[in-house]
């Protein structure tokens, strides 16, 4: 995989950049995952506290996925990064069904923002190694993705500290960037 | 404003950290040199001794960790990689909002164009230099050099 050829699929059009956006609660797994796109070291992946970007370029085009942390304390800080995204990338962890409401709720008001109006969301349903995770149609359910309308959208089951899943993701996200 | 007072861009550098700078092999991962020491002391050149092997790789990528205590409205930084201080890759990046007391990493991946590939590493060898200047709007808050060696 790797971001340099998921951006040459990409081949962001028309002002030769691209930006995707990774949200989610702590502790989602938006770092690992990352990191995994990247194919680096995912043992020392520690709490965000601010954001990780990474950019690429190859050909005259650029990527810029941003992940920003998903604390508590620096969720407001997340409206700041709305602007000029073409994918919202939001990752849930399957096995805290006690926060899957905040979860919820969380992405729903920021759905509500001009600036995401349009944008292609997908979510992706994180952990699925583990036993006690709920599967990627149970958390579309309870989070009531069905009722997000003129947006396209998708869930992916994915476990992001092997990778599992995060092709196909990708590969959606290639096919339904914004244009 | 009084004399005791600092500039806002004074504020911003006092509060202003490099963690560490570490060079990858784009396309494994895997890392090439890593460095934990605080690189905002500015007009410090710091060096980097790198396998040869470096200058095979399709593409490497650098990533800056850094900390601010200070918000900033409109962060940016532009990264150069320099031979004899003449450019040979140029990326602006904005950041815009930066908050309070946080810790962000950028990383840059850019491919290699073939024919600076074609360089060979004695003639590189400590005439290349990534220079990263930060910025919060148009005030320079530090800028960090590092000189590589082929080693």
């Amino acid at each position: 995989m790797g971001l340099l050829s998921l951006l040459r699929k990409l081949r962001p059009n028309p002002d030769k950049e691209a930006r995707i956006l990774l949200l989610g609660l702590d502790n989602a797994g938006k770092t690992t995952i990352l990191k995994q796109l990247a194919s680096e070291d995912i043992t020392t992946v520690t709490p965000t506290a601010g954001f990780n970007i990474k950019s690429v370029a190859a050909d005259g085009f650029k990527l810029n996925v941003w992940d920003i942390g998903g604390q508590w304390k620096i969720r407001p800080y997340w409206k700041n990064y709305f602007a000029n995204t073409d994918v919202l990338i939001y990752v849930i962890d399957c096995t805290d069904r006690t926060r899957l409401s905040e979860a919820g709720s969380e992405l729903f008001e920021m759905l509500l923002d001009n600036r995401l109006k349009q944008v292609p969301l997908l979510v992706f349903a994180n952990k699925q190694d583990l036993p006690e995770a709920m599967s990627a149609s149970e958390v579309a359910e309870a989070m009531g993705l069905v009722r997000l309308e003129e947006r396209s959208w998708e869930i992916k089951a994915c476990t992001a500290v092997d990778g599992t899943g995060l092709k196909e993701g990708m590969d959606w996200v290639c096919k339904n960037m914004k244009k | 404003m009084g004399s005791d007072d600092l500039s806002a861009g004074d504020k911003i550098l006092k509060g202003f950290q490099i963690n560490y700078m570490i060079l990858r092999d784009a396309d494994t991962g895997k890392v090439i040199w890593q460095e934990n020491k605080d690189f905002s002391a500015p007009d410090l050149e710091h060096e980097a001794r790198v396998p040869v092997k470096i200058l095979d790789m399709r593409a490497v990528s650098r990533e800056i960790n850094f900390s601010t205590i200070e918000s900033m409205e409109n962060f940016r930084l532009d990264q150069k990689v320099l031979f004899k201080g003449r450019i040979m890759e140029e990326w602006f990046f904005e950041m815009g909002f930066v908050g309070a007391n946080t810790t962000n990493t950028w990383q840059s991946t850019i491919e290699a164009a073939p024919e600076s590939q074609m360089m060979p590493a004695k003639v590189l060898n400590g005439n290349v230099t990534i220079q990263t200047s930060f910025y919060d709007n148009e005030t320079l808050i530090t800028k960090s050099v590092v000189r590589l060696y082929y080693i």
